[in-house]
Parts: structure tokens; C-alpha cells; sequence
């Protein structure tokens, strides 16, 4: 439970975006986050984002599922019990396969998909503070966390890299258990500040 | 300074002067809006067929597998014909979301939140059947490798039934993960739009709290690129499993290799053709002409002629093989296919797969949208007659003592009503509660596709080269 | 009984007792009687049925079941045969003759009367004893006398040729017994009969008029390939010796062109039982009679018309006609075989040669696969002492081994085996009854035989070769159909949760209480053999009531009716597959009994129901590892020639294999065309 000050800046156009980004990184400001509706390809680039190694965890879950496949079926064909099934030899390997195939990209995808919500922190249940309601509409939102001293020179700031809009938030920076049909408490103090 | 450029002669993907929130607004309408009665008719009805459907089931269980047409010589018929149409018609769905996300498809956005909705419906309706065929379905959970105390005993790995079982519980799982990972975005489009107190709490469960953060969307681009990468595999194999039902078999007519290549085929042409009768019809109703374009139409209708191709050249080749290879039985068995007691459903459907599909190489015919309409009802039911052509090679196999004939009874044919019934019923609620276009890929390809974005590329395209190198070296 | 019919008829019967005789029904004199019989003071029925004579009785005593009963018979003198009871009466019945001896004031019992003359005749008690245990009394030399005929042949055969022949266009009746049901309806009764494929027309539960093709052509009711699985057959009204019936017609290849036949002891009355009442129709009304008053079961020009109604015929075997091209049975003329007995040899060694050359080229004769001394693992070929000799064992073995991908599973202890004769098979169909009784084989009903739902474990294939338009030149083969225990079975590697697999006797085994009816393994067996529980037969489920959807219960569960089930072997329950199992309960039991015994099993004391019906001992059965075994010196010594097995070349490796038919003919229908045309002696195609 952080709750913290943040300057908001919400942008039109990825086009004005992305020159923005530059000049408040190498002004110096440590962004918090830039929210936007879509994917914008190249963005996570130009905020310094590192490569996600979302796909090595796939890659070892899919590993998993071929092992789990064909150890399981081996030693059961196998050791477990073995049986005589119309002459077929006790490890027929190309039987083996389509079901080895489909664990390995079973696991593989539940794996990775539940990697991805762990990661994100996203799951039924979980609220996050939305800074602008138009973020997942046509919106894209640039965040900047502040203190008391510096918030309306960040506002400033922010302001002449081309924003449309401005303003100062005070929020939860983390995720929470909550509705989003709910008003949490530090949105309502807000509202009666 | 446009981040992407996609030359005009392409066309457009998105029509219309469209902005960001235009796409929002045109996508979210539907949902965001009473049901219409058009909708509500659609839907009782759809409810009323699931259940009779399952009164139909109820009846089969309680009554036993002998109320249906079945027989000692055909142990398949409706049943499994129907898992195999409904998983086949399945198989687009994964397609245009998997195979053409790595084929950088951009008209894929257009189409594919619906298509893959349509997977999942229809793998729902496909696994009804082997459930339901069971004599002992409250026995069936003996196809899992539990740990029990009777060996442990262990089900037979070799054999394609039980593939079938892993094959389509992971395409189910697979599918609808992908699906609705790429929903969460716009589920959340639809929470923070949402007016009434209900709708806030039910999209701020299905959004996961999704915000759009940069570093997520990364994850999720990869998430998705990685699943596409699994999923493509998937459709392949999955179809082909379900295949191997016959063609690990020794029955002649099913015996075959050609089976997995063919199935496949048949698959992406019969869900290819179920995709364009949905989307004709929601484009339609839901006014979405401008997403749903008659450029994606034509680009399905490619498709569905190649694959149609496929599938001819197939039936032919099965033929020519049946008598260059001299085998008797195979002879036999496609001598009776075409002659036998089953020869109208063999030509219902050499006329509609092989010889309809064909009208699609006239570009006209390929933009008609009742055309299409047409034919792909028209597919549907030759792909339908393919799979019940196949399960009826039963009827007369090697010893001739044993030949019989099929014939549907009201339970069976039922059942398949019921599956229509759960298919729309769940395809109504999904059109009434999901946005059907997936509004981010819109939006991701709307700057380099969109109608008014390429007429604004015309005044670069008419540049010269020197001038235009100027003009991007200027700019960095 | 002209004589107590016309008896009857002038009112001279005070009294009349009816034993195991049913005159109202099959007599012809029975309508005279049936109608009399009210007006007799005194008429009793022993019978054990409420048939149709019973029901006219003012006294009814129902005898013992002979099962029941004590009892003695003495065809001919020195022949004596004692009867005694297996057990208690089960219902409230007296035998007829303590019934007569109770009434005639006696106060013995007839237990205790059968005892004591026996016992008087034979010398002692205990040669009574020896003797009901034995059974049955011969004398050492059997009395032969000559015999003496003192008929007048010439006068019988003046009296035929002075018969009018039939003209042509006339049509003539014959009336049969099915060998199924009987005389009056002797079996009509018993549901495992009723449902018993008639051996000629596989029909079932009903009788119908029996028609050549070219006449129902004729008459409107042609009988073709793409119509043979419609169950509506037409029906016909016949009229003949006064009385006019509708009656189905079945089309059977083979009738004359003018002859018509139906089956009498059908059309019981309802208290006969379930099973009979309201199955077919009687035709008994169409027997007349000859001038000296014997019953004449034939009518000459009679009226037949098609009706245009249609009744449906449960006919378990819908095709008829033997496909030449497809060799599945091996026949051949007395003549062909004489010339060459080895030619099925040769042809199937030619076939498979592919997979055998390494044998035939190999040094020594027994080539790669040299016997080895070591008994493990699954590689080993049989223990084999022929070393030096290439026997019948080596090229088989050879198509065994290379004829597939896979490894080879080998019996190593007991490998049970059968084979069936198709030169004995009469296709009688008691190996279908045999099978149905010691495994119980479900009774299904015609409802559920029309939607081929038959349960029989053995059936026999009925074929009909050659041209169905020419009834002179067909020619009938049989051939009984079990499940063959493939070694490479097709069924056991497409059940998804292992309910079928393969003993390491040989037997293709099905865990009943495993299975969950996928139906798969019934679709992969190319033999059809094996049989669904479509519906809840037996009451065994877990649902209530559910076999009729009229509420109706078939009482399988009560206590009466659970006496016919051999409690040696399961009930399946609805939604299971079974089939022929070679009887394992009788192989385990006669196993377990030389195990108790401390020695190892002898060869004929494991018995399986077809075999031990079969009356022409078509069916030999046994351990084909047991080199002194019958089974054994059948296949690799006696009947080597005549050894084939169907399907072979697909490599199911079926552990039975059939005897080819060697038929009494100048000309084989069955064989393929171009050798039809050219008489017996051109080489199979």
C-alpha cells in the first residue's frame, strides 16, 4: 500500500509521444510509466525497457511437457505395466508422439500464459489505479512520479513536450484486491480534497 | 513522420475517416446498447435448440446409445461425424489468429476476435459428441491417467482415441487462452467506458486489471507471438489426430495416408467457410462494413478456393489410388462410395466441395457478399456429407455378411440441432457482451491501413526518391 | 387321431387326457376338436404350457419340466434309458404319471414306483444305483434281425404319376418346420430360438413366405442390392385349402420359380408366452388332407397376391450373394482337390512370399530364425524340435515375423487355438444357442434385431453363389464367424482406456467392467465380431426401468428368470463391448482343476461351448503349443492342405483357422468368373 503523487501528462498522438519520451529521458525524469490503448511498437524501446524473457520461461515449461509426456507414457508402457496390445511394441515411439506434442504445447501455454499474469500482476480481482479514463481508449498516458517540491515543475514540463492535458494525481502506485464499480478510499478523500 | 508505411496500392483495411476513438466508439456501441430484438430473436431461438438439444442427450443416457441409428456394422455415425465438422470448422478460427499473425496478416485484425470466438464455440459443440457417444459416459473419466488402486490402471496410449482426448483439450485450453488474452485489453476499454455499477464490476473482473502499461504490452506482444508460434503447430496436429481416428484404422476407405494432409484442408476450408457466414451476417446487423471489409471477404474467399483445391485434388487422388493400386478392398470401398446405397451423399459432396468452391477464382463472385453467403453454406454442408461419407465406408467393409445401412434417429439428429443451438446461443452472447473486432489490433494497424491514413500517404508516394531522403534525413 | 377326431365329432368322448401333444393347434382335425372339446365332460391337460389345446381343458395338472422328473424309457428292448431330476420343481406341478397313479387310488409315489421296478428288474439297489448314475442301460450284443418290406412300390408309384403336375404359372405351397422351432411349435416359446437366425434366411423372430427372386420380381417385390437392408418386406395373402392368410414374403435365392413355403408353429396364442405370442403367423389352417386322411403339408395352384402392404422382417445377415473377388471362404470340387490337395497350400505360400523368402532360401531350411534353446522375451520363435526340417510351422512363422513393423509376441506356455471345418458345417446354429446359453448371450427382441442390435457372439455367414435368377445353380456356403483372437488385433490398439488387450495364452481378452463403449475396437475389427449392449438388456444399470420406453420390465433380475444365467460368467451392463471369449471360464476352470490335481492340462478337457454343441464336430479346439494336441496335428499334420485363415493376408495373425470346404460338385459358383465359365479345372485366380 504506497500511495504516492504523480504527474500525469496524456498525449493524442504516438507521433507527438515518442519525441517526448526522449526529451524527459535525457532531461533527466524517471518515468514511472507510459500507458497506452494499443501496443505501440517501438515504445517499450524508447523507454529503455530491457527484452522480456517471457519466451525462455515458454520455451521451459513446453521442455517440461515433453518430458513429463514421454517419461510418463515410457515408464508406464514400460516398467509400470506392460501389455500386450494387438502385437504393438512396449515403447512405440511414433504412438508416443502426438500426445507428447500436445503437452509440450499445453504446458507450454498455460505456463507461459499464467507467467504473463504473474509478471503483469494481473488477475480477476485486481484493481489498479487508472490515470486517465480514456488510457485504453485513444489516450496515451505518460506518468511521472513526484514529490511536493517538484510537482508543478514536472507539471510544467511536461506540458511543453506536448501534452494535451496535465494534471497532478495522488494514487496507489501498486495493485490491490478491489471492483472497479467501487470508489476506493484515497479516490474519495481525493475528490473531497 | 509516419512510424510504419504500407504501400497505397494495398487496401485498405479499415475504411472510413477513423480515429482512435472512432474505433473505440463503432466497436463498443453494440455492447454498450440495449440488445436489439433482432438479437433477442436470434438468441431464444438459439436457446430453444440447445434445449431440446439436451433434452435429446438427456434421453440418449438414460435410454442407452440404442435409441440412435447405430449398429454392430456402423458404430459411428452422426456422432462422430458431427465432432469432426464442428472441430474442423474450429480450425480457422486458430488460423487466421496464429498462422497469420506470423504471416504478418494485417487484414487478419478485422476478422480474427470473432473467428477464434468461433473456435471455441465450436470445439465446445465438437467435444459434446465423444462424450455423449460413450455407452458408459459416467465411466469416462477412465480415458485420464489418475492414480488408482485397480494397477494402477493405466489408459492405452497407443491408441487415437485417447490422442484425441489430449488433442482437443489442449486445442480448447490453447485456444481459449489465446483468445482471451488478447481480450483483456479491450475488455478493459469496455470497463473504463462502463456506465452502470454492474457492468464496472463484471469488465473490471474479465479486464484482470489490465491498465496499459508499456512494459505489459511488451509481454503481451511476445505472449501472443509465442502462442501464435504454439497455436500454428496445434491446428495442424490437432486435425490431423483426429484423423488418425481413421487412418490408424484397417478399415479400406479409412486406411489411408492421405488422411492427415486432407483433413487438415478440409478443416481450414469448412471453418473458413463458417467464419464468412458469421461474419456477413454481424457485419451486417452490427454495421461494421468498415472493419469488416469486402477486402477481407475476397482475402477468405482466397482461401477458401485454395483449400478447396486441396481438397478436390484429394478426392481425386483417392480415387486414382483406389484404382492404380490393385488392392481389392480399397477398389471395393470407393466403387461403393460412388454406386453403393450411400452414392447421393458422395455426390452431394463432390458437388459442393470440389465443383462450388471453383466459382471463387471470378473476382466478382470473390466480392459478392451474398455470394459468399451462399457458398459457404453450401461448403458447410459439402463438408458435412465428406466427414458422413467417410464414417459410412462402415457399412460395407470386408466381410460381406456383416453389411448394413445407417440411418438417423430423432435423438441423434437432435443432438445436432442442440449443438447449433449452444454454437449461436453462445456466438449471441458473445456479439451482445464482446466487442467481435479486437480493438487494439484495429487501432495498432489503423495508422498504416486505415482508409484516410494511406489517402495521406499519396502526396509521399508522389515524391522523388531524392526529395524524400532529404526529408527523412532532415527529420533525425 | 382321425379316429378320436371323429370320435369327437359324434360326441363319443366322455373323457380325455392331453399329454405333450397340442392337437387344437397342430392337428389337422384340431379346429373339430378345439371346438368339441367344451362339450367333453372330462378333459384334462398335463401340459405344461397354457397352449392352445390346455385352454379348451376343463382340468389343467401341469406335469413336471422333464428336468424335473423321474422317468424311464425303453425304445427298444435292452436299450434302457432311466430319467431322473436335476432339480426340485420349481412350480406348483405334478408329473402326469403321479397325477394318473394318485387318481387311480394308488398311494405310491412315482419316485418310489419307478424305484421299485427297477430295482426289481435290475437285481438289487445298488445296481439301481449304478444304474441311475450311469444313465443309460445297454445290452453287450446289439439284436439284429433282418427286416422285411412289404410295401407296394409299384402301386405308390403309379399313384404319383397319375398326379397332375402343376402347370406353369401355377404356384405351389410347401409348408416346413423350421428346424429352429419345430414341429407345432415345439420351441416357439424359447426366445433363444425365436431369435436364432433361421440357418437359410438369417431371419428371426417371425415365419414369412419364402420366394424365388425372378417370382417377387415378378409380383412387384424385387429384391435388390440397394434394397436388401430395407426391413419392410411386401406382403403377400395367400389362399390355400380354404383359408386366406397375409404373410411377408422373403426372397431367397434357390427357391423353384413356382414354389412358395412357410414355416409352421408360429402364430401362438398369447398364454403360449411372451416370446410366442403374437410372432408370426399360423399356417397350420393350410394343411389338408390326403384322401387315406395323413395330413398333406403341400397345396398346389394357389392363389398369391402382392397386397402392397409391407411388415418388417428382422433379418440379421442382409447381403447374401458371395462376392467372388473377395476370397474369404476357400472351396473346392472333390475333383480339384483330388488332383491337387496341396494347391490352397501353394497359393497361400505364393501369397505371403514375400515375407516368407528367407525361409525358403535359407540353408538348412530354417534360415535367421533358427530355434534357439532361450524361452524369454518376445523375440523367441516357438520351441521348436524340428531342427533340420522346414515343417508347415516355418513359413508361417516367417509372414509372422516380417510381415510387420513390429516385434513378435509368442505364446510361450499355452496358446489356445481353434478350427472350424466348413466341409462339417451344416450351419445348424447350434454353436450360436451353445454360446448363448454358457456366456449370457442377451435375448434382444425383433424391435431391436430390425435396428441390428443382435448379440450373438457366434454367428453364421450364410452365402449364396452364383446368379440368383438361375435357382438350379446356386450353391449355399456356411461359414461360422467368431471373434479370431487376432494376435495382432485390430480392436486392442484403438480402445482408448485398455479395456481389450492380449493374454499371453493367445486370447484377445475384454474387461467388461473397463470398457465405456466407444465403439472403436468394433469398428477396427474386420471380422464384425464384436457385439454391443446397446440398451439396458439385462436391468444391470443404474437406471431405473429403462429398457422399454414403456415402462414395461423384462423381470431378468427376478428370481426365476436369473436361473438362466451361468453364474460362471459376467452380466454386462449397457454401454459395454463383448464377444466370444473362447469360453475363458471353462479354460480357467479346467486349468484350475489340473492345477488342484498337480498336473499339467490334458488336451480335450477344456471345452468350449460351440465345440461341445456342434453335432458334426466341425469345431476343434485347444493348446496349439501341445504338439499331441488335436488342434495341433489338425493344422501342421491331418488337415495341413486345407488350412486357411480369412483376412490373412492382412496380417491380424487370427488364432482360428478354418478347413476349406470340399463341395460334391462338378463346378464352383463361388470361384471367380473366368473359372466358372471355364469348368473345374483352370487354377484359382
Amino acid at each position: 500500500m504506497s500511495i504516492k503523487k504523480f504527474a500525469v501528462a496524456a498525449y493524442d498522438d504516438e507521433a507527438v509521444l515518442f519525441p517526448a519520451v526522449k526529451k524527459i529521458r535525457s532531461s533527466g525524469y524517471k518515468i514511472h510509466d507510459v500507458y497506452t490503448p494499443f501496443a505501440v511498437h517501438g515504445l517499450d524501446e524508447a523507454l529503455g525497457e530491457k527484452e522480456s524473457d517471457l519466451h525462455i520461461a515458454g520455451f521451459i515449461y513446453g521442455i517440461t511437457g515433453t518430458s513429463t509426456a514421454l517419461g510418463f507414457m515410457s515408464w508406464i508402457f514400460t516398467t509400470d505395466w506392460p501389455q500386450n496390445f494387438g502385437g504393438k511394441p512396449h515403447f512405440p515411439l511414433p504412438a508416443f508422439i502426438p500426445i507428447t506434442f500436445e503437452l509440450t504445447v499445453l504446458f507450454s501455454a498455460v505456463g507461459m500464459v499464467l507467467t504473463f499474469c504473474y509478471l503483469c500482476q494481473i488477475m480477476p480481482g485486481v484493481k489498479k489505479h487508472i490515470f486517465h479514463p480514456r488510457q485504453t481508449d485513444d489516450k496515451f498516458v505518460l506518468v511521472i512520479e513526484v514529490n511536493d517540491s517538484n510537482a508543478a515543475e514536472t507539471e510544467a514540463f511536461l506540458k511543453a513536450t506536448g501534452a494535451e492535458e496535465t494534471n497532478i494525481q495522488i494514487a496507489e502506485s501498486d495493485w490491490w484486491y478491489g471492483r472497479f464499480d467501487k470508489k476506493e478510499d484515497y479516490e474519495i478523500q481525493q475528490q473531497l480534497a | 513522420m509516419h512510424l510504419k508505411y504500407e504501400s497505397t496500392i494495398r487496401e485498405a483495411l479499415v475504411d472510413g475517416n477513423k480515429s482512435y476513438h472512432q474505433v473505440t466508439e463503432d466497436i463498443c456501441k453494440t455492447i454498450e446498447s440495449k440488445p436489439t430484438k433482432l438479437w433477442a430473436i436470434g438468441f431464444w431461438t438459439s436457446v430453444s435448440l440447445l434445449l431440446f438439444g439436451i433434452f435429446c442427450v438427456c434421453w440418449e443416457v438414460y435410454w442407452g446409445t440404442g435409441v440412435w441409428g447405430l449398429n454392430r456394422t456402423i458404430g459411428w455415425g452422426y456422432d462422430i461425424t458431427n465432432f469432426v465438422w464442428w472441430i474442423g470448422i474450429g480450425h480457422a478460427g486458430t488460423l487466421i489468429s496464429a498462422i497469420l499473425l506470423l504471416f504478418r496478416q494485417g487484414w487478419r485484425t478485422g476478422v480474427n476476435r470473432a473467428a477464434e470466438a468461433m473456435t471455441i464455440f465450436a470445439v465446445m459443440c465438437a467435444g459434446q459428441f465423444p462424450i455423449w457417444h460413450m455407452g458408459r459416459v459416467w465411466n469416462g473419466f477412465f480415458v485420464l491417467p489418475y492414480g488408482n488402486t485397480r494397477g494402477p490402471l493405466w489408459p492405452n496410449f497407443v491408441s487415437p482415441l485417447l490422442w484425441d482426448v489430449f488433442a482437443i483439450s489442449t486445442y480448447f485450453t490453447v485456444s481459449l487462452l489465446f483468445w482471451y488474452s488478447g481480450l483483456v485489453p479491450d475488455f478493459a476499454t469496455l470497463r473504463d467506458r462502463a456506465k452502470t455499477k454492474f457492468r464496472k464490476m463484471a469488465y473490471g473482473f474479465a479486464s484482470f486489471g489490465w491498465a496499459g502499461s508499456a512494459k505489459h504490452w511488451q509481454r503481451h506482444e511476445m505472449l501472443s507471438l509465442v502462442l501464435a508460434g504454439l497455436s500454428t503447430p496445434l491446428v495442424l496436429s490437432v486435425h490431423t489426430i483426429v484423423s488418425y481416428d481413421f487412418a490408424t484404422s484397417i478399415i479400406p476407405g479409412w486406411h489411408t495416408t492421405i488422411f492427415p494432409p486432407y483433413f487438415v484442408a478440409g478443416a481450414v476450408f469448412s471453418g473458413f467457410a463458417m467464419v464468412q457466414t458469421l461474419l456477413v451476417l454481424t457485419r451486417k446487423v452490427l454495421n461494421l462494413q468498415e472493419y469488416i471489409t469486402i477486402g477481407h471477404i475476397e482475402a477468405m474467399n482466397k482461401v477458401i478456393v485454395l483449400t478447396g483445391s486441396i481438397v478436390g485434388v484429394a478426392y481425386l487422388t483417392e480415387l486414382f489410388i483406389a484404382f492404380y493400386s490393385g488392392v481389392l478392398w480399397e477398389a471395393e470401398a470407393f466403387r461403393l462410395r460412388v454406386l453403393g446405397p450411400y452414392w447421393w451423399a458422395y455426390w452431394a459432396m463432390m458437388t459442393c466441395n470440389v465443383v462450388s468452391p471453383q466459382l471463387f477464382w471470378f473476382k466478382k463472385l470473390r466480392r459478392n457478399v451474398w455470394f459468399t453467403f451462399f457458398m459457404s453454406i453450401i461448403v458447410n454442408i459439402g463438408m458435412w456429407f465428406e466427414r458422413f461419407v467417410i464414417m459410412m465406408t462402415l457399412h460395407r467393409d470386408y466381410l460381406p455378411s456383416s453389411w448394413s445401412y445407417y440411418v438417423p434417429t430423432w435423438p441423434e439428429v437432435g443432438f445436432f440441432l442442440g449443438t447449433f443451438g449452444l454454437f449461436f446461443t453462445c456466438y449471441f452472447l458473445f456479439a451482445k457482451y464482446c466487442p467481435v473486432i479486437a480493438i487494439a489490433e484495429i487501432k495498432f494497424i489503423l495508422k498504416t491501413s486505415g482508409q484516410n491514413f494511406k489517402d495521406k500517404m499519396n502526396t509521399i508516394e508522389e515524391k522523388t526518391d531524392e526529395h524524400f531522403m532529404a526529408e527523412q534525413l532532415s527529420h533525425h | 387321431m382321425a379316429a378320436f377326431a371323429e370320435a369327437m365329432k359324434n360326441g363319443q368322448v366322455g373323457a380325455v387326457l392331453f399329454y405333450d401333444c397340442n392337437p387344437v393347434y397342430d392337428s389337422i382335425h384340431g379346429k373339430l376338436i378345439g371346438d368339441k372339446l367344451a362339450s367333453v365332460k372330462v378333459s384334462v391337460s398335463f401340459n405344461e404350457r397354457m397352449d392352445e389345446t390346455t385352454q379348451k381343458c376343463k382340468v389343467l395338472a401341469p406335469s413336471h419340466h422333464w428336468l424335473e422328473s423321474w422317468g424311464d424309457a425303453e425304445p427298444q428292448s435292452g436299450y434302457i434309458s432311466l430319467m431322473q431330476p436335476t432339480i426340485s420343481p420349481l412350480f406348483k406341478t405334478r408329473s402326469w404319471e403321479e397325477s394318473l397313479m394318485k387318481w387311480s387310488g394308488s398311494t405310491t409315489s412315482h419316485y418310489d414306483h419307478v424305484k421299485n421296478y427297477w430295482i426289481a428288474k435290475l437285481g438289487g439297489e445298488a445296481a439301481f444305483d449304478a444304474a441311475i448314475q450311469k444313465g443309460v442301460l445297454e445290452t453287450e450284443t446289439m439284436p439284429m434281425s433282418g427286416a422285411s418290406f412289404s410295401g407296394n412300390v409299384a402301386e405308390a408309384q403309379a399313384k404319383v404319376a397319375a398326379m397332375k403336375a402343376s402347370a406353369d404359372g401355377q404356384v405351389d405351397l410347401v409348408l416346413y418346420e423350421k428346424v429352429g422351432i419345430g414341429r407345432g411349435g415345439a420351441w416357439s416359446n424359447n426366445p433363444w430360438l425365436q431369435e436364432m437366425p433361421d440357418p437359410v434366411t438369417k431371419c428371426t423372430w417371425d415365419n414369412y413366405v419364402l420366394m424365388s427372386p425372378n417370382r417377387a420380381k415378378k409380383m412387384g417385390a424385387e429384391h435388390t442390392d440397394l434394397n436388401e437392408v430395407d426391413a419392410n418386406k411386401k406382403v403377400f395373402k395367400i389362399k390355400a385349402n380354404g383359408t386366406e392368410l397375409l404373410l411377408p414374403i422373403l426372397v431367397l435365392p434357390g427357391m423353384h420359380d413356382d414354389v412358395v413355403a412357410v414355416a409352421v408353429g408360429y402364430g401362438r396364442d398369447k398364454g403360449v408366452g411372451k416370446a410366442a405370442a403374437g410372432t408370426g403367423i399360423n399356417v397350420y389352417p393350410f394343411v389338408s388332407k390326403f384322401e387315406n386322411g395323413n395330413a398333406n403339408y403341400y397345396a398346389s395352384n394357389i392363389e398369391i397376391s402382392n397386397t402392397g402392404k409391407t411388415y418388417e422382417l428382422a433379418i440379421t445377415q442382409t447381403h447374401h450373394s458371395y462376392q467372388n473377388d473377395r476370397l474369404i471362404i476357400q472351396e473346392f470340387t472333390f475333383d480339384e482337390f483330388k488332383k491337387d490337395p496341396n494347391e490352397l497350400y501353394n497359393e497361400r505360400k505364393a501369397a505371403l512370399s514375400h515375407f516368407t523368402h528367407s525361409y525358403d532360401h535359407a540353408e538348412g531350411g530354417h534360415g535367421e530364425h533358427a530355434p534357439a534353446a532361450a524361452h524369454g522375451g518376445e523375440h523367441a520363435a516357438p520351441a521348436a524340435a524340428h531342427a533340420g526340417t522346414k515343417t508347415e510351422e516355418d513359413w508361417q512363422q516367417a509372414y509372422r515375423e516380417n510381415g510387420t513393423l513390429y516385434p513378435n509376441f509368442e505364446s510361450l506356455g499355452m496358446k489356445w487355438g481353434m478350427s472350424i471345418d466348413l466341409s462339417s458345417c451344416v450351419g445348424c446354429g447350434s454353436c450360436t444357442i451353445a454360446c448363448q446359453a454358457e456366456n449370457n448371450v442377451s435375448v434382444v427382441g425383433k424391435k431391436q434385431i430390425l435396428m441390428v442390435h443382435d448379440m450373438h457372439w457366434i454367428r453364421i455367414d450364410r452365402y449364396f453363389a452364383n446368379n440368383p435368377t438361375k435357382p438350379d445353380s446356386i450353391q449355399t456356403l456356411f461359414q461360422p464367424m467368431i471373434c479370431q483372437h487376432c494376435d495382432n488385433a485390430p480392436c486392442e490398439n484403438v480402445c482408448p482406456v485398455n479395456a481389450t488387450n492380449h493374454s499371453s495364452e493367445g486370447i484377445n481378452q475384454m474387461a467388461y467392467n473397463r470398457c465405456i463403449g466407444t465403439r472403436y475396437c468394433a469398428n477396427n475389427c474386420p471380422y464384425k465380431v464384436r457385439r454391443f449392449n446397446w440398451r439396458d438388456w439385462n436391468e444391470a444399470d443404474c437406471f431405473d426401468d429403462n429398457v422399454y420406453e414403456d415402462g414395461r420390465r423384462d423381470d431378468i433380475n427376478n428370481d426365476i428368470t436369473r436361473m438362466v444365467l451361468n453364474p460362471d460368467v459376467t452380466v454386462r451392463s449397457r454401454g459395454v463391448m463383448e464377444k466370444c471369449s473362447f469360453c475363458v471360464q471353462r479354460l480357467q476352470g479346467a486349468k484350475a482343476t489340473a492345477k488342484k490335481q498337480g498336473r499339467t492340462m490334458k488336451d480335450g478337457e477344456a471345452k468350449v461351448a460351440c465345440q461341445q454343441a456342434c453335432p458334426t464336430d466341425a469345431i476343434v479346439f485347444g493348446n496349439v503349443n501341445d504338439r499331441e494336441s488335436a488342434i495341433y496335428k489338425l493344422r501342421y499334420e491331418e488337415q495341413k492342405e486345407r488350412v486357411f485363415h480369412v483376412l490373412e493376408e492382412i496380417h491380424t495373425l487370427p488364432n482360428v483357422n478354418y478347413l476349406s470346404k470340399i463341395r460334391n460338385a462338378n463346378v464352383l459358383q463361388s470361384a471367380n468368373p473366368e473359372k466358372v465359365q471355364h469348368g473345374a479345372h483352370t487354377e484359382h485366380a
